[in-house]
């Protein structure tokens, strides 16, 4: 039979438990004379009925209310104290009451029944509660609820009970005996299987050992209480035997289970607070645990970190310091002053205790020479490393004062927390900076935006002169700029140049130097004369760090010459006859130096056009591009494809050098931005070639790889 | 990634900053510290020695220019060593020896200081 299968109405029950009290009465009243077996076999059934119906009731509500063992214990108790009493003055009570009343009465036995009824109702009651709670002490906590135990041990006690009633005579004995006994060992077999006491804290186990002998002492007394030749053990005899040997066993198992509870208690003491400890680690980092997903905010988290790592160590006070750029900072402290803490951290540092750390270190404070300039006397250390990329960013410390030093098992709990919380700062960290990225993103392509509008959109057409360029952004927006200036009928101007720095502030820069040369290109008509003048602006507007590689040229198609002058940037490659000649003008790059200094060591240039001359223009995209052994793609090379093709058209050109430095960094990122400006020289009207750049100008244009 | 990291030694009154690696964008602020650190230190002379430098982008080269008119204002000088050709072909492209003395070794650096 298992108890718990039984799924009776509470209301049904209430009704049934009533009826059955009631017809008890009714039945002892009507027949309290008789002295035949029928008589008491019916009374004990009546009230073996009544206490199984009862104890399910009682069984059911009381797991309903699902209440602390501490609970159950205590009233269990409070109980048991109150059948101490009754049992101690109850005979004289009941025998002077019954005396008394009785004398004004014809039959004084009706009232003794009464009495005696109510008596032993009250005891069945008692008996009844005294089960379920024991069944629900036993099943508390109890791993596999294999209730077979229980309910064999129940049957027993039931058939131990009734036993008692048929089996009385001298002849049967054994029978009773035998029930008896096989009850008792299985209730010591039962009592033994005290799981909860583990999961209840130290506080709660000491009043528990308390109550726990008074309770096994109070059930000992009320067993002697209720021996067949005191007044309860008659009463509740001549009630019904089966539940006086009912309450025997009951009170048995009370005492068996409280002495065993006593002893068990007793032996969990000193692990006590072991446990307590533990169980404030798991609470601690489940707390934890759930923050690791709440917080986004690094500081907080280190609040956070540092409020909990003095409650999983149990420590006074705890600091997380961080390194960021060299420097060590306090990211977060609780309960100990920044002073304090930079004092112990400076020691800590250069002593070298943490240096190397891979898990939670344990040290005093005994070495620590200005001991005494802290304000709160601190005396042991445990450091555990904080790592993020695998690499220590910073330790987190937690401290105790005074005589309270860490030992090794405390290592443990905050070596598992300070991994928990690496793992936080790291989440934090990389949070950060994906947002930052997120930024620096939005940056970047406002950068390329800017560079997009300051670049020409096309480039231009001339009778006597094919021009071609190609312009890569790198990722990062390289600063390359070039542009052209139609400043007369006959001659054309162009720069190339390349801003220092990348990103939003070369866009910047990129802009003004566009605004400093299409004004300046108006007002100068010497390729020297408006680098200096450009010098001396960005000079005074750049920061120091800051310059411009620019190359400045005006080509005269009336004289058929180019001029320019190179300001820092990468010489000017002429490809004619099938050789290259490189043109390196002395020149110092722009905002570099004052202007005596630049004007002193810039040199202008003059070159003849000859036909089909061909003159290259690039920034060091080109010639810096890289392949994955982190060579350059070099001057040599960039020749060597000029001479090749210098028979082709500009646009062939510009295509044939831009396809080889693709293949030649095609498993390295480009670093820089790429330009190329190619002129090509026609003296005599190239029909052919006019239309050739007319018809394949477009797609070449700003072209990304 | 392209790793940069710089080592300062004394000789006599001239520091001497070594760098290694790569000197771009990226890697420029830990050169900044040092001559920030330098000139905290007042210590005006300083020899920067090329020989372990794979390579330096034109943000590497601003560096130079930030804190050289500070130095030169306070009687000092930035001189250079040691450079492979790659790293002078960026030097001198941009017109740097004409800003800035340039040796062969860090010796003859170090010794031009201590001539004066």
């Amino acid at each position: 039979m298992n108890l718990n299968s039984l799924k009776i109405n509470l209301n049904l029950i209430i009704w049934i438990i009533s009826s059955l009290v009631v017809s008890a009465f009714i039945y002892r009243l009507l027949f309290f004379s008789s002295n035949s077996t029928l008589f008491f076999i019916v009374n004990d059934f009546i009230v073996f009925l009544l206490l199984v119906v009862l104890i399910l009731f009682l069984i059911k509500s009381l797991g309903k209310k699902n209440p602390h063992p501490s609970a159950l214990v205590l009233n269990i108790g409070i109980i048991s104290a109150f059948v101490f009493l009754v049992m101690m003055f109850a005979e004289n009570l009941l025998n002077i009451q019954i005396k008394n009343i009785s004398s004004n009465l014809v039959h004084k036995g009706i009232l003794e029944n009464l009495l005696h009824t109510f008596y032993g109702l009250m005891y069945l009651g008692i008996a009844g509660y005294f089960f379920a709670a024991y069944k629900e002490l036993y099943f508390y906590k109890q791993q596999n609820r294999k209730s077979t135990y229980f309910t064999i041990m129940s049957v027993f006690i039931a058939l131990s009970a009734l036993s008692n009633l048929f089996f009385n005579a001298e002849e049967y004995q054994f029978i009773y005996n035998t029930f008896f006994i096989i009850s008792i060992i299985l209730i010591v077999f039962n009592s033994i299987k005290i799981s909860w006491i583990a999961f209840i804290s130290k506080k709660e186990k000491i009043s528990l050992l308390i109550l726990s002998i008074i309770i096994s002492a109070l059930f000992i007394l009320n067993l002697i209480n209720n021996g067949k030749a005191d007044f309860n053990g008659t009463v509740l005899m001549t009630f019904s035997p089966a539940i006086y040997q009912l309450f025997n066993l009951v009170l048995i198992y009370g005492a068996v289970y409280f002495l065993v509870l006593f002893f068990t208690t007793l032996f969990h003491i000193p692990t006590a607070e072991a446990y307590d400890r533990k169980a404030n680690e798991v609470s601690s980092l489940q707390f934890f645990s759930k923050l690791i997903t709440q917080v986004l905010d690094i500081e907080e988290l280190a609040e956070t970190i540092t409020d909990i790592t003095t409650k999983v160590s149990s420590a006074d006070a705890a600091w997380i310091i961080v390194n960021e750029n060299g420097d060590n900072k306090i990211l977060s402290n609780k309960n100990i002053a920044l002073v304090d803490a930079d004092l112990i951290n400076q020691y800590l540092l250069k002593s070298g205790i943490c240096e190397k750390i891979t898990e939670t270190k344990i040290c005093t404070l005994q070495k620590f020479e200005n001991k005494s300039q802290l304000s709160e006397k601190f005396s042991s250390l445990a450091i555990s490393p904080l790592r993020a990329y695998n690499e220590v960013k910073g330790y987190l410390i937690a401290a105790r004062k005074n005589e309270l030093i860490f030992y090794e098992e405390d290592k443990t709990a905050i070596n598992t927390f300070s991994d928990y919380a690496s793992i936080a700062i790291e989440n934090s960290l990389l949070l950060e900076q994906s947002i930052e990225k997120e930024r620096l993103e939005k940056e970047l392509d406002v950068a390329r935006e800017i560079q997009k509008k300051i670049l020409p959109s096309k480039d231009p057409k001339f009778e006597n002169l094919s021009v071609s360029s190609v312009f890569i952004p790198a990722f990062e927006v390289g600063g390359d700029y070039y542009d052209y200036f139609e400043i007369a009928k006959n001659k054309f101007a162009f720069i190339i140049a390349d801003v220092s720095g990348k990103g939003i502030s070369a866009a910047f820069i990129m802009a003004e130097v566009k605004g400093i040369f299409s004004s300046l290109s108006r007002m100068l008509e010497s390729p020297k004369e408006i680098l200096i003048k450009a010098n001396e602006i960005l000079q005074q507007t750049l920061n120091k760090k800051n310059f411009v590689s620019a190359l400045y040229g005006i080509i005269d198609f009336d004289k058929e010459i180019i001029r320019f002058s190179r300001a820092g940037h990468c010489p000017a490659i002429l490809v004619r006859d099938n050789s290259v000649e490189m043109f390196k003008p002395s020149g110092i790059g722009l905002g570099l130096t004052n202007n005596i200094l630049f004007s002193n060591h810039l040199e202008e240039i003059k070159i003849d056009f000859k036909e089909n001359d061909t003159i290259v223009f690039y920034t060091d995209g080109i010639t810096e591009a890289k392949n994955k052994e982190f060579e350059d793609f070099g001057e040599q090379r960039f020749s060597e494809i000029l001479i090749e093709h210098s028979n082709k058209s500009v646009n062939q050109i510009a295509n044939e050098v831009i396809k080889d430095v693709t293949l030649f960094s095609r498993n390295h990122s480009q670093y820089d931005d790429i330009t190329l400006v190619i002129f090509k020289w026609h003296k005599k009207n190239n029909i052919d070639g006019v239309k050739e750049w007319q018809s394949s100008t477009p797609q070449l244009k700003n072209k990304v790889l | 990634m392209a790793e940069f990291n710089t080592s300062i030694k004394e000789q006599g009154a001239v520091s001497i900053i070594n760098l290694k690696g790569y000197l771009d964008a990226h890697t420029a602020p830990i050169l900044e510290n040092n001559f920030v650190e330098l000139i905290d230190k007042k210590c005006f002379q300083i020899v920067v020695d090329f020989k372990e430098l794979a390579y330096i982008s034109s943000a590497g080269l601003g560096v130079f220019m930030a804190y050289i008119e500070k130095i030169r204002e306070s009687n000092g000088d930035i001189k250079l060593s040691g450079m492979n050709d790659k790293v002078y072909n960026i030097f001198d492209l941009l017109g740097f020896p004409l800003l800035y003395e340039i040796f062969k070794s860090e010796t003859e650096a170090v010794q031009k200081f201590t001539e004066k």
